[in-house]
């Protein structure tokens, strides 16, 4: 029984320090949980073993990457691991927007600026998506911004261009879309239901620059009021919206989107630049497809879109972790990266790279993403909210039943006025002093 | 006497640590919880009252999941009764090819749940799904609301098939044959000897995996976050994968301790019903 227990006591005491950040071989471990599967995930596992093999070996560092899912399965670990014991936490996390609000008001979190790293090369519009009051939250890495796909081969055939505004869209929709002899909708103008992530083109653009809630869209602090109701900004899309589901063009679908258009049941879709390289693949060459900015709610709807994506979220300030950061916006990578994936690179000093620029003109559909990113206002910024899942399938329920008709354009506004401030106050309530 | 006392307690003391630590404390915690406001790092803010419920209640999306929930059982529960029983009673006789039979009855079991949500998920996606493919329908499964629950409900009954077909098929197979002979000898069926002699004869076994239906009904929520996420807008959203949502997406601990305060309390009181009505029954006797 002593003999047991004494096995027992040394493997007890022995286990904390296997699990402490060290290797075998001596080396500082710096982990990262990351969202990035498929293309960006073989991207990212290359990415990390040049630098363990170069940088890392020289400076006594190794990377250790752990795919823990998509976006928000990060943040609910990362919430998770903080709320249980903060030594469980990772040193860096792969985190969207949707992780900034908790971010800001977590007391893990090494802002960007406490890492003491440069951030003069990377892009405004890609800082403004994760700067707060507090600084920049996170390094922006795998950055992207919504952009309209198009089937250039079916608008060329009608002479169309792509429409500027969601009212050319409504006047071209019954020329894009087709209907059978018996009278069904064989193929529709537009497929989608906008949510949280569109109407940041279509609600945050408005007057040049609107925001949903107060606070800059809760960067600057944690929102207290909403904004697009009484600003009329949610109404005046909802208005536009409506007069493009009257054309009966509209399949309100709220996924699913890109096989709909890949399979030419859709002329015109909205998804994140992101998608680029995989709606190529899936349309495979059956027609040509083309992309252009987002269409705008009004004439006076010039802000552009915000850029979305995810960014890097440091829990600690160890210089091995500066080192990986840095590495990882470096311009080798960040082109690797971005044309490996079609995320928009966010360092600057790519763009006057000749490779890069060869890249671009052989990739026009790639461009068209930098483009918009330029041209956009980069106040335009994506909304920190508390519930946002919650909050994003209420837009989306809302709206498809606008487009339905199955409620008004007024209950549609105030359903989601009091959603978004019911949430705030009890998001208030609970955590701010 | 004493002895055996202490004997006795020893032997489920390690259960009753772990039933401790793990249920009845976390338990009482949430009870208290449920009437504090804590912040999502886990600090006291104050005291609540029945906000916290109020605030449940007057959620239209909760109350909407538990309407979903209620058509989710109701669906799925016969459906998956009915089905896994005619399954049972079809090949409950032994013969060559019952291998054969028992093999694919029982393959949904071999497989992860997420595993057949992603594949449920692949074939039911868009117009031109695979399913529209096999029966020339023009359906978009999952993303119209009604469709998409009922997805959910062939998910469910093919993740709970396995289990409840060995089950019932054991319970088929013990019956004392003798039974099923001396009826043949009086003159009954087939039909007969299965729904006068049979069914009645595993009738404590079929309520078994009728309970575990209704508890795995009540308490659905890995194949929705799964297959649909609760859409399209919002209409597979669960009490459960409302209180995933809340609970670990949003880090609302209102939420999150007055459904575990609620869904305990109705539990209690379902078996506290149950053990009441058995007692009398034996009374009965």
């Amino acid at each position: 029984m002593k003999k047991l227990l004494s096995y027992l006591l040394v493997v007890l005491t022995a286990f904390p320090l296997i699990a402490m950040g060290s290797s075998e071989s001596g080396k500082e471990i710096v982990t990262i949980w990351h969202c990035s599967s498929g293309r960006a995930g073989t991207a990212l596992e290359e990415i990390i073993d040049e630098f363990n093999s170069t940088i890392g070996e020289e400076k006594g560092i190794e990377i250790e990457a752990v795919y823990q899912g998509l976006a928000n399965d990060v943040i609910t670990k990362v919430k998770a691991a903080a709320s249980a014991d903060i030594s469980s936490l990772p040193d860096i996390a792969q985190l969207d927007a949707t992780a900034c609000l908790d971010m800001m008001n977590a007391d893990y979190l090494y802002t960007i600026d406490e890492l003491g790293i440069d951030t003069s090369d990377i892009m405004p519009q890609a800082m403004g998506a994760f700067t707060s009051y507090k600084g920049l939250l996170g390094m922006p890495f795998s950055c992207s911004l919504l952009l309209a796909y198009y089937n250039k081969t079916l608008f060329d055939s009608l002479s169309l261009k792509a429409p500027e505004t969601l009212d050319e869209l409504t006047a071209i929709a019954p020329l894009l879309g087709e209907k059978d002899s018996s009278g069904n909708v064989t193929r529709y103008a537009f497929a989608g239901v906008p949510t949280t992530y569109e109407l940041g083109a279509f609600i945050g653009a408005q007057k040049g620059l609107s925001y949903f809630v107060d606070m800059e869209n809760g960067h600057q602090g944690t929102p207290t009021e909403v904004l697009f109701g009484k600003e009329g900004t949610f109404r005046n899309f909802l208005e536009h919206w409506k007069a493009l589901a009257d054309t009966g063009y509209l399949n309100s679908i709220p996924s699913g989107t890109t096989a709909e258009f890949a399979s030419g049941r859709a002329a015109m879709i909205l998804a994140s630049s992101s998608n680029l390289t995989r709606i190529l693949a899936d349309v495979s060459g059956r027609f040509e497809v083309g992309t252009a900015f987002v269409p705008k709610t009004d004439e006076n709807a010039t802000g552009g879109v915000n850029i979305g994506g995810e960014a890097l979220f440091c829990y600690s300030d160890s210089d091995a972790v500066k080192t990986v950061i840095e590495y990882l916006i470096s311009t080798e990578v960040q082109m690797k990266w971005s044309q490996a994936t079609g995320y928009v690179a966010v360092n600057t000093e790519i763009y006057s790279n000749p490779e890069y620029i060869a890249f671009l003109e052989s990739n026009p559909a790639y461009s068209k993403a930098i483009e918009q990113a330029e041209a956009s206002n980069p106040k335009v910024v994506g909304i920190w909210l508390p519930s946002a899942y919650q909050i994003y399938y209420s837009f989306q329920s809302n709206i498809m039943e606008v487009a339905a008709g199955s409620i008004t354009i007024d209950q549609a506004v105030d359903n989601m006025v009091s959603i978004v401030q019911t949430a705030l106050d009890e998001y208030a309530r609970a955590n701010i002093d | 006497m004493k002895r055996r006392e202490l004997k006795a307690f020893a032997y489920i003391a390690p259960a009753l640590v772990m039933a401790l630590l793990f249920s009845y404390l976390p338990l009482i915690r949430s009870f208290i919880s449920s009437f504090l406001t804590i912040s999502q790092s886990g600090q006291i803010r104050g005291f609540a009252g029945f906000g916290n419920y109020i605030r449940l209640f007057s959620d239209d999306a909760f109350i909407r999941s538990i309407g979903h929930t209620i058509i989710f059982t109701l669906l799925f529960v016969p459906l998956n009764t009915v089905l896994t029983t005619a399954a049972a009673a079809l090949t409950r006789r032994k013969r060559k090819m019952s291998p054969v039979a028992e093999f694919i009855f029982l393959s949904p079991m071999a497989v992860s749940l997420s595993a057949y949500a992603i594949v449920f998920s692949e074939m039911f996606r868009g117009r031109i799904s695979i399913i529209n493919r096999m029966f020339s329908t023009d359906i978009a499964w999952l993303e119209s609301p009604g469709t998409a629950m009922l997805v959910l409900v062939i998910l469910g009954v093919f993740l709970d098939f396995g289990i409840d077909y060995i089950l019932l098929l054991s319970a088929f197979r013990s019956i004392d044959k003798d039974v099923i002979d001396a009826a043949r000898l009086d003159g009954a069926g087939p039909m007969q000897s299965l729904f006068l002699i049979e069914l009645p004869m595993i009738k404590p076994m079929l309520s078994a995996t009728v309970f575990m239906a209704i508890k795995d009904a009540l308490l659905i929520s890995a194949p929705v976050m799964v297959l649909t996420e609760g859409g399209p807008f919002r209409s597979t959203e669960t009490v459960m994968y409302y209180y995933y949502l809340e609970a670990f997406r949003s880090g609302n601990r209102a939420v999150e301790s007055t459904i575990a305060t609620l869904s305990v309390s109705i539990s209690i009181a379902a078996m506290a019903a149950i053990s009441l009505r058995r007692r009398h029954a034996r009374k009965d006797f």
